[in-house]
């Protein structure tokens, strides 16, 4: 079941276009991960998937049901999800009563907030901290008790904006645990951002990329600057460095000279090792930096001027057995290439 | 010098001695304070807690006048008032003046833009987390309004001392609209001017003492809010 389906969502602010989505279908009770550099649109989506702005065009179906962008029909369905913010702020009084807030809201009764609230702020290990002035946490402790005082009121899907970004190594392990854990137990649907690509890939079942408020097919490794340029016999190229270029074949709609973004799908380049194969189109050479396993593949990261991820089988590893420092041919595929205009 | 210091010698005595004419004043100029900066923060926070919170067209117009009003000159509102309390004016039948309830009037006029601009002051200085944590939570509008409000309380009530140290130190209201009665509508103001014109400085120099004393605790209170509000 779907819980949210956007279909030609555009948020626009004064000319520019923040957001375009042409369609996107969300799957209950899994995690995903919302990728992309600054200003990409990630916040703006996750306040429109929390109904608390709206979009300037587009339909949102939460749970196969239309949403009606009206106060009163937003305020029923913010009372289903719940957002946490980059930078969350705790009301100005103890950490029992914020996370009471809500509930009061919800109309639970006085015996039943007190369960709840103590079992929210035990899963966020802040038990002892329930009396204490709220104001007065470290960054980390109010993000876990934002977190608790999101959590207590049981959401659908729980959307966290960069839920790790501010927050020290210790705190960010209990934070990821406590997102898996949730949704492993309650099978709440979890979206939320973030710019450490390993910290998605380690978390979410499935991985969104952001740029410049479009979805692209692509990893949000492998996106490079490049400019349109033809070469001696009229081919065109994508030129991501002056001695890296990447063939785009004999037509291209857009004129010489035009920046634009490329994604390069790390699904879809082979490896070899140097001088095994003839190098052929988008064909280019690099020095393996790391190695890793990851959701069923390996990932191999390499350097050849640009730093490329390609993501491998596990079979095709051990057939080639890289390792660090090696130098290896890889050859990007046509369909791995994508672009956009910048 | 001699005079200064002899004059500030005896109304120390005369504070320390809670002297009963004094007090009458002391008590005639507190009461009086205390109902107009009531009665002004009943409509003020109110006025300048929906001018914060909504958005419309002539909200900074409005905001800009409002700050005008916040230097209008006592005796012009003396003026003002007069004119329509006097036995000519259209409340004449209602014998308000030279009444402490004409002072009040007057006075709540005077702060009422104070306690509204400190309001929106104290509403705006809000961080904007606040409302979206609100409604993320499940939060209607009011009850996202009633967070808003509770976050800048402490804005708020530094409003309102603000406004009592504004009330209880004017003096044109209060000698125009009160007529300086002894017992009924004489202030430590009034009083004090009064005292001047006589030349007798003892009580004006000991009212001044208590009004200063009051004015310092007045500061010291809305200092101690406007930090609280920084939280």
């Amino acid at each position: 079941m779907m819980v949210y389906e956007l279909t030609e969502l555009k948020k626009v602010h004064g000319s520019r276009t923040v957001l375009s989505i042409p369609c996107l279908a969300i799957e209950k009770s899994r995690i995903y991960a919302l990728l992309g550099p600054n200003g990409a649109g990630k916040t703006t989506l996750l306040n429109i998937l929390g109904f608390l702005d709206t979009p300037t065009s587009g339909t949102i179906q939460y749970r196969s049901r239309p949403v009606a962008f009206f106060e009163k029909t937003l305020q029923a369905l913010r009372r289903r999800v719940v957002v946490v913010h980059q930078h969350p702020i705790l009301f100005t009084t103890s950490v029992f009563k914020n996370i009471e807030f809500g509930l009061k809201i919800r109309k639970i009764s006085p015996k039943n907030r007190t369960r709840i609230i103590e079992e929210a702020l035990d899963l966020v290990g802040m038990r002892d901290f329930a009396s204490a002035r709220a104001h007065l946490l470290s960054g980390g402790e109010t993000q876990r008790v934002a977190l608790a005082r999101a959590l207590a009121l049981s959401p659908e899907v729980f959307l966290c904006d960069e839920p790790t970004a501010s927050v020290d190594a210790e705190n960010q392990a209990i934070i990821i645990n406590l997102l898996k854990q949730i949704n492993a137990e309650k099978k709440i649907s979890i979206i939320f951002t973030t710019h450490d690509r390993t910290q998605a890939a380690s978390i979410a079942h499935q991985t969104l990329v952001l740029d410049h408020g479009n979805l692209v097919r692509a990893g949000y490794e492998n996106t490079f600057s490049a400019v349109i340029n033809q070469d001696c016999r009229g081919k065109y190229v994508y030129t991501l460095l002056p001695n890296v270029s990447l063939f785009a074949g004999t037509r291209e709609a857009r004129p010489t000279g035009s920046r634009i973004r490329v994604f390069i799908d790390p699904h879809n380049i082979r490896l070899c090792r140097k001088g095994s194969k003839k190098p052929g189109k988008n064909s280019l050479q690099g020095k393996v930096r790391q190695v890793m396993s990851e959701n069923g593949y390996i990932r191999v990261l390499i350097d050849s001027g640009i730093w490329i991820t390609a993501m491998i089988s596990p079979g095709e590893y051990r057939q080639h057995g890289f390792l660090v420092n090696d130098v290896v041919q890889y050859t990007i595929a046509a369909e791995a290439i994508h672009t956009t205009t910048l | 010098m001699d005079f200064l210091i002899d004059s500030f010698a005896s109304a120390l005595l005369l504070v320390l001695s809670l002297d009963a004419e004094m007090i009458s004043i002391v008590g005639v100029s507190i009461r009086v304070s205390i109902s107009s900066t009531l009665i002004a923060g009943l409509f003020g926070v109110p006025l300048g807690f929906i001018i914060a919170f909504s958005e419309w067209r002539g909200k900074p117009l409005v905001i800009t006048v409002l700050n005008t009003l916040l230097a209008l000159p006592t005796v012009v509102i003396g003026l003002f008032v007069y004119a329509f309390i006097s036995r000519r004016g259209i409340f004449g039948p209602f014998d308000l003046l030279y009444t402490q309830a004409a002072i009040v009037l007057g006075q709540v006029i005077l702060i009422i833009p104070v306690v509204t601009a400190f309001t929106i002051a104290a509403i705006s200085r809000i961080d904007e987390r606040y409302r979206k944590t609100a409604m993320t939570l499940g939060a209607n509008r009011i009850q996202t309004a009633w967070v808003v409000f509770r976050e800048a309380r402490f804005g708020i009530v530094a409003a309102i001392v603000a406004a009592f140290g504004r009330v209880i130190s004017e003096v044109g209201i209060s000698m125009m609209l009160g007529g300086n009665i002894k017992g009924f509508t004489r202030t430590m103001t009034t009083a004090m001017a009064l005292e001047y014109d006589k030349g007798s400085f003892t009580l004006a120099i000991a009212l001044g003492i208590v009004l200063l004393g009051l004015s310092f605790g007045m500061n010291l209170l809305f200092h101690f809010f406007q930090g609280r509000s920084r939280i």
